[in-house]
């Protein structure tokens, strides 16, 4: 083994290199690579090329849009937002200035679809939900990119997903993200780990916001006829 | 009474659209200068700023092939290669070592991160050792563990930010679903400490099972100690390998020289093309005022009044030229920085191009000498004209 050779020989000239070498790859390592290269405030797909293609097939290609409530509509807007949603925007990473990224899907040169997530703060980390919509600003496909719990695996399942397609932002509008009460269609998605309770309603809480947010960046410039998502401000 | 300046600085203007031509190659001579001498100032002294923010300047690895060394610090747990604790009492010892601090990195798979999962690391430290190393290490919210061995964690600023926690909050490790509280976030550093997750030695050791092991052992040595006799010490230590960063500074620097020659080409490239734009700017106006100049002699004027005429011509284009490129050099220090991001392979953080009074200065005497030699011949050939030739001549 090289580390043995250069052990036994002393300092020879070889030696000295390769342990240079050694220290230049260690170094280049803790100085760049050695967190598991965490993201900015913003919610990114960990790999948008696969991810677009997995949540809208028939795509063929996507424009990537970064825009913040700051940049939108400064603090007015901030205050429409949480009005929207029931609740303030919490802590010290859920603030004016968070950059979101929306993903435009095409294909060929129709437009037809988003694709954009939020963060929100989960039982015991970060959780990433994701909503794929159609340009009527219905729920294509839920996904939750990120999640650490014991039980995250049941709340990433596909089956607890599929119970949010095609609700709309007029379905959540009567969803109490404080106190998770429920009406209408909500109320039909099911929790399958009751002892997952707090992260249930923070995947609810997350797509509540992800829909106003998307409302007021992207649908709020279409006609209100035309999309029936839309709730009036 | 029109002063010299007066008269070269209207002879300037005559012909504008070659004067700014001319000051625009001398600019742009400057920028590149200054641009360079703080590169080469500030590279050095940002890699000197992330070594030091690494608290030692050595470290301790079990022995192994390096590349699986950096594998392991990049994959974290499987093929991490570990040394006995016992080790410590080794290095303490030494009279180079000022300080030591333990570390037992490890790192688990979380299937819920992503499509494919992800690797969540975890760094125990020694809190007292570790804090004591790295004093510039401010709290954002919170504080260092209580205990060495308590279930609680402290996060870099951008781990924090990711995962949404505040002090109080709990985090779990997948895997072995043990629950840790957040008991401290620390300030914005600007290095790898931003999104390390940190836990008492002791709990990551009984977490993991690796009782008495450690994976790396830091090492700052005192003042004025000699690096490389601790070094060659240390290597008859058995089944460990040594980092020493001042030997990756050094190789760092070299690596980067040739770099810093092949845009120094350039920028003595750009000087030259300068020099030549003023000759020729200088001379092509002197030529054009032979019969000026002719005039100017048979009322009076000296060969040397005709000479600093001209050569006050230069001075003003080179003065303002260098003074344009310096002012672009500053305003766009921040643009250079970021291509040489991406240009370089690695880049410390802060500033890389780092402008101060002494770079401006050393810049503008270089472009002025410089400037002022290109319009030596220009003015010596103005100061020689012979009055009654250059009245009757053409032009």
């Amino acid at each position: 083994m090289k580390s043995r050779y250069f052990l036994s020989h002393g300092f020879s000239g070889k030696a000295k290199g390769f342990r240079v070498k050694a220290a230049i790859v260690v170094f280049f390592l803790v100085m760049t690579g050695y967190s598991p290269g965490w993201g900015a405030v913003g919610c990114d797909l960990n790999d948008p090329d696969r991810d677009v293609a997995r949540l809208f097939p028939e795509s063929t290609g996507y424009k990537t849009v970064y825009v913040s409530v700051a940049q939108k509509g400064g603090e007015s807007l901030l205050l429409r937002i949480e009005k929207r949603l029931g609740d303030k925007f919490h802590g010290i990473y859920e603030t004016i200035d968070v950059p979101y990224t929306i993903y435009e899907i095409f294909a060929g040169k129709k437009k037809i679809g988003y694709i954009h997530g939020v963060n929100q703060k989960g039982q015991f980390g970060g959780i990433q939900v994701f909503l794929a919509l159609d340009p009527e600003g219905r729920i294509k496909a839920f996904y939750i990119q990120k999640m650490t719990s014991q039980f995250a695996g049941k709340l990433r399942d596909a089956k607890f997903g599929r119970q949010f397609i095609g609700l709309t932002l007029m379905d959540l509008e009567l969803y109490d993200v404080v106190t998770g009460k429920a009406s209408g269609k909500v109320s039909a998605i099911k929790n399958p780990v009751p002892e997952a309770e707090s992260d249930f309603r923070a995947a609810l809480r997350a797509t509540k916001k992800n829909l106003i947010l998307m409302d007021e960046f992207v649908y709020s410039s279409h006609s209100a006829s035309s999309n029936p998502g839309r709730v009036q401000k | 009474m029109i002063s010299k300046f007066q008269v070269a600085y209207k002879n300037l203007l005559r012909k504008r659209t070659r004067s700014i031509l001319t000051l625009i190659g001398i600019a742009l001579s400057a920028w590149v200068l200054v641009s360079l001498l703080g590169f080469n100032q500030g590279y050095e002294s940002a890699l000197n700023k992330d070594i030091d923010n690494m608290g030692f300047q050595m470290m301790i690895m079990a022995k192994g092939c390096p590349y699986e060394a950096a594998t392991m610090m990049l994959k974290g747990g499987t093929g991490l290669r570990y040394m006995k604790e016992s080790i410590i009492d080794n290095i303490v010892n030494e009279p180079e070592v000022d300080k030591i601090t333990p570390m037992l990195m490890q790192a688990v798979f979380d299937p819920n991160k992503g499509e494919s999962g992800g690797i969540s690391a975890y760094l125990g430290v020694d809190p007292r050792s570790f804090s004591a190393m790295k004093p510039f290490l401010t709290f954002r919210q919170g504080g260092w563990f209580v205990n060495e061995d308590s279930y609680e964690a402290v996060m870099g600023y951008e781990a924090a930010e990711l995962e949404q926690r505040e002090t109080g909050d709990m985090i779990l490790i997948p895997e072995k679903n043990i629950q840790l509280k957040v008991a401290g976030i620390l300030s914005r550093t600007g290095t790898q400490d931003d999104g390390t997750i940190f836990v008492p030695l002791r709990t990551v050791q009984k977490i993991f099972d690796r009782s008495g092991e450690l994976t790396t052992i830091g090492i700052k040595v005192k003042k004025d100690a000699d690096s490389t006799l601790l070094e060659e010490k240390l290597y008859k230590l058995p089944d460990v390998q040594i980092v020493s960063l001042a030997e990756v500074k050094h190789t760092i620097m070299k690596l980067i020289s040739t770099a810093k020659v092949m845009v120094l080409s350039i920028a003595i490239i750009a000087i030259m093309i300068a020099m030549v734009g003023v000759i020729n700017t200088v001379l092509m106006s002197v030529l054009e005022r032979l019969k000026e100049f002719g005039i100017l002699k048979t009322i009076g004027a000296m060969p040397w009044d005709i000479f600093t005429l001209v050569w006050i011509e230069t001075l003003i284009l080179c003065t303002t030229g260098g003074i344009l490129g310096i002012v672009l050099a500053l305003l766009l220090s921040r643009v250079a920085d970021i291509v040489i991001r991406q240009i370089l392979p690695y880049a410390p953080s802060g500033g890389l191009v780092v402008i101060n009074l002494k770079l401006i200065l050393i810049t503008l005497s270089i472009i002025l000498c410089i400037g002022l030699l290109s319009g030596l011949y220009p003015a010596w050939k103005a100061g020689r004209v012979r009055p009654l030739e250059a009245i009757r001549s053409d032009v």
